[in-house]
């Protein structure tokens, strides 16, 4: 449910994650601390480990790497397994394509992420944490490492954080570029060495995660979204956005629009508000196309379609996802078969391999949208992809196998008479 | 276990309601119900995987489909597995897998056993609707015993799930990832690995296959599948032997079996050769004019009856030994004791179990009590620690080296004396002392254990001796060379262990010093309350003791010495038994050479190569008056005998063989061949000579074991089938109390800078018998020196050199490998190779407690020289 009138309510809503950023020297403990950074660390220390998750409960704070399963839950399931120690993972592992939207807070507000994993870290009783992340973000990974050892320096990190002895050391671990190690399981295998795959669930991370001990896997954003919560609790902040999804919300969009960008709104946001109030439109003042508007999993939007509040709940109503909240906007110049073909040929490049669905059906997808695409495509082609794309959708073994047959269907369900032009004209328009 | 773990789970699958009295997954509830749902990556020996996706079910409440391999049953689940939806699930999946297979099935060894093949043939899809080139991936044969088809890899990756999670051997993997996935060795091209085989038997399709019956056979030809017991080690794994034209096509395990649980190691799998071989003798020979000359079987057993009977009557029965066969049955090596003692009226009867099993079990035995070592191999992998000492057991007995590995998965910690080549893979606490300190390691480790755990009181003769050790942790520094902290951690981790095991190889007893080092493992298994296991090299070498074939020992594992005993057999075989203990193995060959002794009855045993000292054997040997050998191929003991009597092996006859674990399980006819079990040559010998040893089939003869020995008391055929014939059985062991324990410190030796010649234990060879089994050749074709990188570089060597062994009773040149796990002292040489074996090289003195030959002090010199083209192996 939206609630009508927040967008201009919230026009120019006080920055939360990308706070600060305009200054250059950003991720530097100083700066940060000036801003009135590593002010809710501390308030969150003087409470109890319960009440923070309570907090965190009554903001309904939903996770924000593309599932939106509630994080208080999450925690709770943690803290309440005895097994011991437990792990917090910050999920920095960005790859879905389209998707920029930690990478501002990795670069230049890592100290916001660092104080949220602190302050989660004390919650659910972790004592160590560690930060997956993308390997394509060499940067990041100095400025975080950077910015870990200011943290230590300064009390904030370490074995006796602000002198309170509450113990808790965070590590940075660079992914190798495997799309699938964005899927928490098989970032835990990863980060134990193995080959990321996604692990048989249940058991769940929660109980049996990294070492086969509690684990809580929290995306960038997610964990960025806490010190805010404490510093003005959950209450109020459940009153941002919507009130099934509150809290702001980063949406990066790309592709032709004037002004492409990582963009903080309030959750709820309207997708045809973002693209032409926030972004500027569409660029050159074409027609827009097409929009897939989290991520290049999540179901493709005809232009008709995009009047649409971006959060997790309503979007699906919507046929669509919010996924990562990564916007791709394409305009009428683009032949919409070879973004499909381009889209499965990432999926079949980072398919693990490990379920037979997705191992062969994106490879075979990818095959058929090739051939229609350089214009060999034959008759019958449109619905055997679709029936490939049956036999994966709802039996691989994690999400990935699914994208990818979603992909297919929805370019097809959208823009059918495209793909069909191509096969009768044997060639494409658009080249 | 709580209370709410013991409800009863209901399950209903398809309208049946299935109770389970815990939970298991949707898959196993479904089998136990006789209910079939189809799998490909699910094997029941491995860890669960989820990854074909074949198994999907619908499961009320949840809406995605789940795989009934890895979903818990929870009460009240109500699950379908035959829908219309789901059979478009299975053809989907089905047809996913075959665009990429190759649809070679008539060229395909696999055809008509492959699961691939079988499942398209129920669920389909008909045709395909694939238009593109399937993935290519040539055929590889660069493996001696394993051919591999990538192409038809369906990576369901059971095959790198056994290599890693239970062989432990974590030799292939998945490489690459997607639709590029392809299982390889880490090694790139070729294996290296233990060749065990287990890869081949959890692969569902066409890829990973024996080469041993490469296009030879198509799998519904082999009508007889034999389930018998292999003939090579202790371990006593059950094999199943495929049979075509009385041929073996292949050996498998058998899931479910009681000691390997569908495992095999290389030799049990690819060492069957043997039987067929064409070196096989078939006919009795006789020696004329000192040539071996074929002769008929009543020639071959009237001469020896009546040369036998010359020399009794001449010189008595004591001028008489007698050699049993750890590779014959407990009917054969009954037969044959009986025979010694009532026919030939000695206890003059040994075997190569005296080369260190049997000394090192009456030791232990007698200080424990009768079964100490009779321990369950499958509990090793529950101990949480275990204590490896004298012996690679994951060469010598590779079953239950999977059993210890199993520990070390499961947490269990891992301490070995020395460094254990098989383990290191698996985080072993090692310690590693010099040369001849191993003494000072083992009393340091008393001496930790006494002021830990203190003494109980009760087994005084041995508190008696632990009281006498005190031994430092610094003593065990500066004399060992093992740094004092480590020395602490591993007495730490040892006496913190509550379910301690200990496994001990032969190299203890054949060591300076051997008594008194079994005295200080047995107070260090006291000490600990830890269960013992003794490797054991031959397939039943447990059995010919239990059924008497020693010079002191009745069948039933009775002394000799006791009246009561000797009475009990002479009722039961109405003759006397002659009160005087019989000569051991070795004593037997100093007999031999001070020309006391006239006749040698040698059964399966090729002592002449298995002793060490081979060349005084042979001086000692052909000393003898008349050798009878009974053998299946013309050993060099053959070449020695009088008379030679072809036998059948172990896949043609039936009878029992007795594991390390004294389990006793059933050898069963695989193989029809011409000629008789070596029981049944001796009693016709025997009957020839006017005594009676009559029996109609093996069978008859294990009646009468469980008739008369106390220990097989009621024992039959039937209840073995059962595979509950565990000692103690039904019979009783014995029981008595030590007054004192014999030992002896040994000499010590001042090794510096001096070589020595050790025996190496490999993984594809025991005996010679595996030399006549060609796979096995071909994974270890010739007998190598190994030195370490250190030995080598002093004499510029490389791997594969050529070099000459000499030591003060001869020399050898060999080919030299280089192996950088060992030290600076030991030459290691196997003893399998004819005229390369490591006894041909070696001297020994005999511990005067265990009778065992000490071997550890032999000097060698190695100068390097130059192998000729000629001798380079194809």
């Amino acid at each position: 449910m939206t609630r009508k009138g927040l967008l201009n309510e919230f026009k120019d809503m006080e920055k939360v994650l990308l706070k600060n950023i305009e200054n250059p020297n950003s991720a530097d403990i100083n700066e940060y601390k000036k801003a009135g950074g590593y002010s809710s660390l501390p308030k969150a220390l003087e409470r109890q480990p319960k009440e923070i998750i309570e907090e965190v409960k009554k903001a309904g704070l939903r996770g924000r790497g593309g599932a939106g399963f509630p994080v208080a839950m999450k925690w709770t399931f943690a803290s309440a397994d005895p097994k011991f120690p437990k792990y917090l993972l910050c999920n920095a592992d960005e790859g879905e394509p389209g998707t920029f939207k930690d990478r501002p807070i990795l670069e230049k507000n890592p100290h916001l992420l660092i104080e949220g994993m602190a302050i989660s870290g004390y919650a659910l009783g972790a004592e160590y944490g560690y930060i997956y992340l993308r390997g394509e973000y060499p940067e990041a990974k100095n400025i975080l490492n950077r910015a870990i050892k200011q943290a230590n320096d300064n009390g904030f990190l370490g074995d006796n954080i602000l002198g309170k002895g509450i113990k808790f050391h965070l590590a940075v671990h660079q992914g190798a570029g495997a799309y699938i190690c964005g899927e928490e399981t098989a970032l835990i295998e990863s980060l134990e060495g193995d080959k990321g795959q996604p692990r048989i669930k249940p058991p769940f991370p929660v109980n049996v995660g990294v070492f086969a001990k509690p684990t809580v896997v929290n995306n960038v954003e997610t964990l960025s979204n806490i010190p805010y919560i404490i510093e003005i609790g959950g209450d109020a902040y459940s009153k941002i956005g919507t009130t099934d999804c509150p809290g702001p919300k980063l949406y990066c969009v790309s592709g032709h629009v004037e002004k492409p960008g990582v963009y903080e709104l309030p959750m709820g946001t309207i997708l045809r508000d973002i693209i032409y109030t926030h972004c500027g439109g569409i660029k050159g003042g074409k027609k827009l196309k097409a929009v897939i508007p989290g991520g290049a999993t999540t179901p493709v939007l005809p232009p008709d379609k995009i009047d649409c509040p971006m959060d997790f709940v309503n979007m699906p109503k919507h046929g669509s996802m919010l996924g990562s909240g990564a916007v791709i906007v394409m305009d009428e110049s683009v032949c919409l078969v070879k973004v499909c073909y381009r889209i499965l040929k990432f999926l079949e490049h980072e398919s693990c391999g490990k379920c037979t669905p997705c191992r062969e059906g994106t490879g075979w997808l990818r095959n058929i949208l090739g051939r229609v695409e350089s214009g060999e495509g034959i008759e019958g082609d449109i619905d055997l992809m679709l029936s490939v794309s049956g036999n994966m959708m709802g039996k691989t073994f994690c999400p990935l196998g699914d994208g990818a047959a979603s992909v297919v269907q929805n370019f097809i369900k959208h823009f059918r008479p495209e793909f069909e032009e191509h096969i009768k004209n044997a060639k494409c328009r658009f080249k | 276990m709580t209370i709410q773990d013991k409800t009863m789970i209901t399950i209903n699958i398809n309208g049946n309601e299935i109770k389970l009295e815990k939970p298991v997954t949707v898959l196993e509830a479904a089998r136990s119900a006789g209910i079939k749902i189809p799998t490909l990556c699910y094997h029941e020996q491995l860890e669960k995987y989820g990854g074909c996706r074949l198994c999907l079910v619908e499961v009320e409440k949840i809406p995605r489909l789940q795989t009934a391999c890895t979903l818990m049953v929870t009460d009240g689940m109500v699950v379908r597995t035959e829908t219309p939806q789901i059979a478009d699930v299975r053809r989907g999946i089905l047809e996913f897998l075959l665009i990429n297979h190759p649809l070679d099935c008539p060229y395909c060894d696999k055809a008509g056993e492959c699961e691939l093949q079988d499942l398209v043939e129920k669920y389909g899809p008909a045709k395909g609707r694939y238009k593109e080139k399937k993935r290519k991936a040539p055929e590889s044969l660069e493996d001696p015993v394993i051919v591999r088809n990538m192409e038809r890899c369906i990576m369901c990756t059971r095959c790198v799930r056994m290599c890693e999670g239970v062989q432990g051997a974590s030799a292939i993997a998945v490489i690459d990832r997607g639709g590029h996935s392809h299982v390889e060795p880490f090694s790139g091209g070729k294996y290296d690995c233990e060749y065990c085989g287990n890869c081949v038997s959890v692969c569902p399709v066409g890829a990973i296959m024996s080469r041993l019956h490469r296009h030879s056979y198509r799998p519904w030809q082999v009508k007889e599948k034999t389930e018998t017991i292999c003939p090579y080690c202790g371990v006593g794994c059950t094999v199943v032997a495929q049979v075509r034209d009385d041929s073996i096509k292949r050996v498998i395990p058998k899931i479910g079996s009681p000691v390997n649980n569908g495992m095999l190691c290389s030799r049990g799998r690819f060492g069957y050769e043997f039987v067929g071989s064409s070196e096989r003798l078939t006919s009795p020979m006789i020696k004329k004019n000192g040539v071996l000359e074929q002769a008929t079987w009543e020639e071959a057993i009237s001469l020896t009856a009546k040369r036998l009977g010359e020399i009794k009557n001449k010189y008595g029965g004591s001028s008489i030994a007698g050699i049993a066969s750890p590779r014959c049955t407990n009917e054969d090596n009954y037969v044959f004791q009986k025979f010694m003692r009532i026919a030939l009226g000695t206890n003059n009867i040994d075997s190569a179990a005296r080369t260190g099993y049997a000394g090192t079990q009456t030791f232990i035995e007698n200080i424990f009590g009768q079964g100490a070592t009779a321990n369950i191999i499958a509990g090793l992998s529950n101990s949480d620690s275990v204590l490896v000492i004298g012996g690679d057991p994951t060469t010598i007995n590779p079953i239950l080296g999977l059993q210890i590995r199993a520990c070390s998965r499961k947490g269990g910690n891992i301490l070995a004396i020395g460094h254990i080549k098989g383990l290191e893979k698996f985080n072993p606490l090692t310690v590693s002392p010099r040369f001849y300190t191993e003494t000072v390691l083992l009393e340091g480790l008393v001496s930790a254990l006494k002021n830990k755990k203190g003494l109980s009181g009760s087994i005084p003769v041995l508190e008696a001796k632990i009281k006498d050790i005190n031994t430092s942790a610094k003593e065990v520094e500066n004399r060992c060379g093992i740094a004092e902290k480590d020395f602490i951690r591993f007495t730490d981790t040892l006496s913190e262990s509550l379910t301690p095991a200990i496994v001990l190889g032969k190299d203890i007893v054949q060591s300076s010093g051997g008594s008194y080092k079994l005295m200080l493992i047995s107070a260090i298994n006291y000490l600990m309350n830890a269960r013992i296991y003794l490797l054991c090299e031959r397939a039943n070498e447990q059995g010919l003791l239990d059924m008497g074939c020693a010079p002191d020992l009745l069948p039933g594992y009775r002394p000799l010495a006791f009246a009561e005993f000797r009475k009990r057999y002479e009722n039961a075989w109405k003759s006397p038994i002659s009160e005087k203990p019989g000569l051991s193995i070795f004593e037997m060959v100093d007999s031999a050479k001070s020309n006391a002794l006239k006749a040698m009855y040698i059964m399966g045993e090729n002592p002449v190569f298995n002793l060490p000292n081979s060349k005084a054997v042979t001086a000692a040997l052909k000393n003898v008056d008349f050798i009878v050998v009974q053998d299946i191929f013309l050993t060099e003991t053959g070449k020695l005998a009088d008379v030679v009597f072809p036998a059948l092996s172990w896949a043609e006859k039936d009878g029992t063989f007795t594991n390390m674990e004294r389990r006793i399980q059933r050898l069963r006819k695989a193989v029809n061949r011409e000629g008789m079990e070596d029981w049944r040559i001796i009693s016709e010998v025997s009957k020839n000579m006017g005594v009676k040893l009559n029996y109609s089939g093996a069978e008859e003869i294990f009646q009468e074991i469980s008739r008369i020995s106390p220990l097989h008391r009621d024992l039959t055929y039937e209840e073995i089938e059962k595979g509950d014939a565990i000692y103690p059985y039904k019979g009783e062991p014995l029981r008595g109390v030590m007054e004192d324990i014999q030992m002896h410190k040994g000499s010590s030796v001042n090794p510096d800078g001096k070589l020595y010649l050790r025996l190496e234990r490999p993984l594809f060879h025991s005996g010679t018998l595996s030399t006549k089994a060609p796979a096995l050749v071909k994974i270890y074709p010739e007998a190598v020196a190994s030195i370490s990188p250190s030995i080598g570089e002093a004499l510029s060597l490389k791997s594969g050199d050529m070099v000459k062994v000499s030591t003060r009773t001869g020399s050898l040149e060999l080919p030299v490998n280089i192996d950088n796990k060992l030290d600076n002292l030991s030459v290691m040489l196997t003893n399998n190779f004819e005229n390369k074996g490591a006894f041909s090289l070696m001297e020994y003195t005999i511990d005067p407690v265990t009778k065992a030959p000490v071997i550890d002090a032999n000097e060698v010199k190695l100068e390097k020289s130059v192998r000729l083209d000629s001798e380079v192996r194809a």
